[in-house]
């Protein structure tokens, strides 16, 4: 199966199944190796990368919550220059694209970003993280930086202002969007006695970021892919964003949890889009669909989610 | 390291505050060394059900490997586990001790936390004929010692930290190795330094090892929350700790 992520348009990114980690959950390699089978994934989202090297954050960085976790790591990472010759040959040796999260900070960081990622084969697209407080000029300026790149430009927006940056983002010429970074919350360390604020995870922020990108699909042009991301636990989560109209989701907090999780999101949701696109009965889905000959049809075949037709439940 | 599951195979309680399970784990694991641990968390017999609460998983270190797939770790009275009750483990996690090849005397700091994490060692060491020295300090002081190895000298210190003997302790001790309670760890290492520094004058490097336990969220080096400030670069508890030389560690 080969499904198209990006728009139409000189530069795409094409993944065998939809599904991908969120950036900052799977490192900058393969780190995870030992414990999942990249293969079974879509593509591999890196790290936060900035252009200078950023210390982790100092005091506390993770506060356990009921069900979900906060998390202030300072995004530390060794600078761009240090992160492409450190990592490029794991990625090289990745059996899927390696997308390159880089954190976007201004106009001259973009540029300086952008020679040094056009010489870098092994880099199959890019994913530019959007801060929280950024206004709709500066977004739109750093998307336009961005979008002279020889590779595939993905944004993630920042979960606040997302409707308002979703369009003008699209028009600046991103080739897919990312729904949305974790909303940000403020939690009392148990050690230290102390609150910390940092990004919210878990399977709480699902419901909400799923209703932000069924009204979003709604409110931007169809040809914009949406990526969704926020709070998947299972694959019926991922599942549910697919039906929001999202064309991939990628997976958070969960693969800290439960590492098989996200090979078993990706083998649920690439079957399942399969068998959608087949016309075919979802449990009698298997790696070998294309070779099923005969496959009871149902009486009303799942249609292709219109996004104009979504569920009331989105809106 | 894999992920692998575990079940609980005997709880026996060792003393007031602490209660000992004998762990049926996979056999990568029964051969961890003292500074190695394992991040755990309980499944449901019904694998379909995923419960998300506690979300992340816990750090456990062991303070026995009696057999082949067995391995002991040490928990807290307060909380309930039974018998039978399966595990998923990742592990193990992070670097053995690094002891020096001469060693004779160790000192250990356990400050304001349980110091099963430094318990592993013992056994191994005391076979080498290694003397050892446990410093408890703070609410370690609280800490019922009994069912430790006679071999093992303890000393319950101050809450500042002061024990008589104690220049005598730090001269004879080849290698300290000191255990703080979780948060603030660096704010405590930095107090000890201080003291050590008052009553040793010089910390040469490969001498005083502060161990972190910070929560980790992946435990493979991926996520970040772990990183630490050493030197001009940075390194991770996961991968390069949980020990630290803290005179290269930046504790502020």
């Amino acid at each position: 199966m080969a499904i198209e992520i990006t728009r139409p348009g000189k530069y795409s990114l094409i993944l065998s199944t939809p599904v991908m980690p969120a950036a900052g959950t799977l490192g900058f390699g393969d780190d995870y190796r030992a414990l999942l089978d990249y293969d079974k994934l879509g593509a591999m989202v890196t790290n936060p990368v900035t252009i200078d090297p950023w210390r982790p954050a100092s005091g506390t960085r993770i506060v356990a919550l009921d069900a979900g976790v906060l998390a202030h790591t300072g995004l530390p990472n060794p600078g761009l220059a240090h992160v492409i010759s450190q990592y490029r040959r794991a990625w090289a040796n990745m059996p899927i694209p390696v997308i390159l999260h880089l954190v976007a900070l201004s106009v001259s960081h973009i540029k300086r970003a952008l020679d040094l990622i056009d010489e870098v084969d092994e880099i199959a697209a890019v994913e530019l993280g959007l801060r929280d407080d950024i206004s709709q000029p500066e977004a739109v300026a750093l998307v336009e930086a961005a979008s002279r790149m020889e590779k595939p430009l993905l944004a993630r927006l920042p979960f606040y202002e997302s409707s308002q940056l979703a369009l003008p983002i699209a028009d600046a010429g991103v080739d897919a969007l990312v729904l949305t970074a974790a909303p940000r919350g403020t939690a009392r360390d148990n050690h230290t006695g102390r609150l910390v604020s940092g990004r919210v995870y878990g399977p709480l922020v699902k419901p909400i970021i799923l209703r932000l990108v069924g009204r979003l699909r709604r409110e931007i042009p169809a040809e914009i892919p949406v990526i969704a991301a926020g709070g998947i636990h299972s694959p019926q989560d991922a599942r549910d964003y697919i039906d929001a109209g999202a064309i991939a989701v990628q997976v958070d907090t969960a693969t800290w949890a439960q590492p098989r999780m996200l090979e078993r999101i990706a083998r649920d949701l690439g079957g399942w889009i399969a068998t959608r696109q087949k016309d075919a009965l979802s449990d009698e889905w298997n790696p070998d669909m294309g070779q099923t000959e005969a496959i009871e049809r149902r009486p009303n075949p799942p249609q292709g989610v219109n996004p104009k037709q979504a569920g009331d439940g989105f809106r | 390291m894999k992920e692998t599951q575990a079940y609980i195979e005997r709880i026996k309680r060792v003393n007031r505050g602490y209660q000992r399970l004998d762990l049926a784990v996979d056999k990568s694991l029964a051969s961890m060394l003292a500074g190695q641990a394992m991040l755990v968390r309980a499944i449901d017999k019904d694998y379909d059900v995923e419960r998300w609460d506690p979300y992340l998983r816990e750090l456990w270190f062991p303070v026995e490997t009696p057999a082949s797939n067995i391995i002991v770790v040490e928990r807290p009275a307060r909380r309930h586990y039974s018998p039978g009750q399966l595990l998923s483990i990742i592990g193990p996690i992070g670097k053995a001790f690094r002891f020096r090849q001469k060693l004779r005397n160790i000192l250990l700091i356990a400050y304001n936390t349980t110091p099963s994490a430094l318990l592993l060692m013992l056994p191994p060491l005391l076979a080498k004929g290694v003397g050892i020295t446990l410093v408890l300090s703070g609410s370690a002081r609280r800490y019922d010692t009994n069912h430790l190895p006679e071999e093992v000298e303890v000393i319950r210190a101050d809450d500042d930290l002061t024990w008589s003997d104690m220049v005598m302790t730090l001269g004879w001790a080849d290698q300290v190795f000191v255990l703080v309670g979780p948060g603030n760890e660096l704010t405590y290492f930095g107090d000890i330094m201080a003291v050590l520094r008052d009553r040793h004058h010089d910390i040469p490097a490969n001498y005083l090892f502060g161990i972190i336990r910070r929560d980790l969220p992946c435990g493979v080096g991926a996520c970040g929350a772990c990183s630490l400030n050493v030197g001009r670069g940075q390194k991770r508890q996961c991968i390069d700790g949980p020990a630290f030389d803290l005179t290269e560690l930046r504790l502020n």
